[in-house]
């Protein structure tokens, strides 16, 4: 999926103080691509990832995703691009502590019904699972994975419906070191496989480095994009 | 559908004992609304056994119409069309009148046709025998019922075979109202019937109306053939401007009383029913703000706010279906402590008759449609209640919904 902004602006108010977030973003990203965004924080790189996302609107500016603009008063169609064209992956992983790991990676193409059937579902969780190593522990309940296990059930989650782009806030924040650079072996590899655009939010710029793209954001203005 | 209610049943597991409270205080409401609406029931079902027993379903008591000022009465002509119709067995006409002694003691006086007798069962004789009115004689032959003719050997020293001389005042349409003479002989005494029939004197309808110079009678009492056909009868002697009772009325009667009594009943028992809808609000809201995450991570991958509602309306929906099975079986044993416990403190209160009666069945009814009325109120209760909280969650923007923690 390509993304590109024009001129996109958020404010927020904190009381009567205006917080600019995001002021004038101009982006273009390809097909396949795996982006990864960097900045301290307050720089408003979750803002952006939260626009892209369709999980927050902007203030100004047009997100165009495939090239068609998102409505982001259209409520409506925001549900629909998360479920058939968005996947996310959270810095607090957020499974559902009432799901085992295949319900969880399941969970989401409940919203897609029409899709597949309640065996076919499964089929594909279990896949999915495979995908990210962790087909053994299928039947276990979130409370008994580790923090690496807990991301790879939830990246394959958001691989659920078949997205054509992947949203991940900080995937490695809550592991160690050397867990977190097997979580980004692993997207890579996914991006390289199935050849998804990936948008990635971190602030670790040297694993970013390795990634692909980088694009340092400094109150809320891009400073710079390396290839 | 059905991976709905299987997710919704997963999450409910998860607070059990919250769950199991919940259930409990709607199960607790709709047993009260089931204990009291059964026992409403159960006396109503009693009451009218009772009437069946005592009333002779079958008898149509006719007596003259007024409508609008019009009054329409029983003469010979309206009789033979009541006579004609279907399922009509027999009809007994009577008059009344009130004769007096030379004492001044007034007897109230029924001139009825041995089908009179034959529809009232319970008049027997005690002493002496019924009038013949074949045989023409210059005194009236009188049958007293058991009160008159002990009241009359007290005060007058009259018993069966006594003549005596009474007098008739008879209101004519003109002029001022005459007196009339006769004699009158006892010839028989009845037993004790029990009922109005004790206080009166009974005279053979000829000579009644001779002495009366009435022109249509007082009453009439039409046998039917079954006591579905009763209805129908009434119908047809109301179309010709006559007024009809049944003991059907009577009955009619006490339905709509304790229908009325149970109903008010189970509206005050019902208040109890606020409060397991108000733990349901609470629990719910409780749930919603406990999985906001939750809500927001849904909507993040893809859930419509219906979806959302959806989820938390099955679980509402599960919550009202176990507090309708619960609180139907609560609902059976309250009736039966009710009648374990409640019976013979109604009997011994009641006393008499009325207490021997009800200590003979169950005061409490349970019916099929109590239990499902019941059931019914624990689901539209539990998702009624579940709206807001439901609403509440499907409205949180995804954003603001993951941000929390």
């Amino acid at each position: 999926m390509t993304v590109e902004t024009k001129g996109l602006t958020k404010y927020y108010w904190m009381g009567k103080e205006k917080v600019v977030a995001l002021d004038g973003v101009d982006l273009k990203i390809e097909e396949g691509e795996f982006i990864s965004i960097v900045g301290p924080s307050g720089s408003g790189k979750s803002t952006l990832l939260n626009i892209l996302g369709c999980l927050d609107s902007p203030t100004k500016g047009k997100v165009f995703l495939d090239g068609a603009q998102v409505d982001y008063r259209n409520k409506r169609s925001l549900v629909i691009l998360r479920r058939k064209f968005l996947g996310f992956v959270f810095q607090t992983f957020n499974l559902i502590p009432a799901l085992n790991a295949v319900e969880n990676v399941e969970y989401p193409m409940y919203f897609n019904k029409p899709l597949k059937s309640k065996s076919e579902r499964k089929e594909k969780a279990m896949k999915l699972l495979a995908l990210v190593g962790l087909e053994k522990r299928a039947n276990h309940l979130p409370s008994e994975l580790s923090g690496g296990e807990l991301q790879r059930v939830a990246i394959a989650r958001a691989f659920a419906n078949g997205p054509k782009l992947i949203l991940a806030d900080e995937p490695t924040g809550n592991l160690d070191s050397v867990t977190g650079r097997s979580i980004l072996d692993l997207l890579t590899r996914l991006n390289n496989e199935e050849k998804m655009t990936i948008i990635m939010v971190t602030h670790d710029f040297e694993s970013a480095k390795r990634m692909g793209t980088v694009i340092r954001i400094l109150d809320g203005r891009i400073q710079e994009q390396e290839r | 559908m059905m991976e709905l209610f299987l997710l919704a049943g997963r999450q409910l597991r998860r607070k059990k004992l919250r769950v199991f409270l919940i259930v409990l205080g709607i199960a607790i409401g709709v047993a009260a609304v089931i204990g009291v609406t059964a026992l409403g029931e159960g006396i109503r079902v009693q009451a009218v056994e009772q009437i069946k027993a005592s009333h002779d379903l079958t008898t149509v008591e006719v007596s003259a119409g007024a409508e609008a000022g019009n009054v329409t009465l029983i003469t010979e002509s309206k009789i033979k069309a009541i006579k004609q119709e279907e399922n009509v067995l027999f009809v007994a006409p009577y008059v009344k009148d009130s004769y007096v002694t030379q004492n001044n003691t007034y007897l109230a006086v029924k001139g009825v046709t041995p089908e009179y007798r034959g529809i009232h069962s319970n008049l027997q004789l005690e002493q002496g025998n019924w009038f013949d009115e074949s045989t023409h004689s210059n005194y009236t032959q009188i049958v007293l019922g058991y009160d008159v003719a002990k009241r009359l050997a007290v005060t007058e020293d009259l018993g069966v075979g006594d003549e005596f001389g009474a007098k008739i005042r008879l209101y004519g349409e003109e002029g001022p109202p005459r007196d009339k003479s006769t004699v009158v002989k006892i010839v028989g005494i009845l037993e004790s019937a029990g009922d109005e029939h004790d206080n009166q004197v009974f005279v053979g309808i000829t000579e009644a109306m001779e002495m009366d110079e009435k022109d249509a009678y007082d009453g009439l009492l039409v046998k039917v053939d079954d006591p579905a056909f009763v209805a129908s009868v009434r119908e047809k002697i109301e179309e010709i401007g006559l007024n009809a009772q049944s003991a059907q009325d009577v009955i009619d009667e006490v339905n709509r009383l304790m229908v009325a009594v149970t109903l008010v009943l189970g509206f005050f028992s019902g208040i109890s029913l606020v409060v397991g809808a108000l733990m349901v609000v609470n629990t719910m809201i409780i749930s919603v703000y406990e999985r906001t995450r939750e809500i927001g991570l849904s909507k993040a991958l893809g859930a419509s706010d219906l979806d959302i509602m959806k989820m938390f309306l099955a679980e509402c929906l599960i919550i009202g279906v176990m507090g309708g099975i619960l609180g139907d079986l609560l609902g059976i044993g309250f009736s039966v402590m009710i009648d374990l416990v409640g019976k013979p403190f109604l009997v011994s209160t009641l006393g008499g008759e009325l207490g021997a009666s009800l200590q003979a069945g169950s005061i409490t009814a349970i019916t099929p449609s109590i239990l499902a009325v019941g059931f019914a109120i624990s689901l539209v209760l539990s998702i009624v209640s579940g709206l807001y909280p439901a609403r509440r969650a499907a409205r949180l923007s995804p954003l603001d919904a993951l941000r929390q923690i």
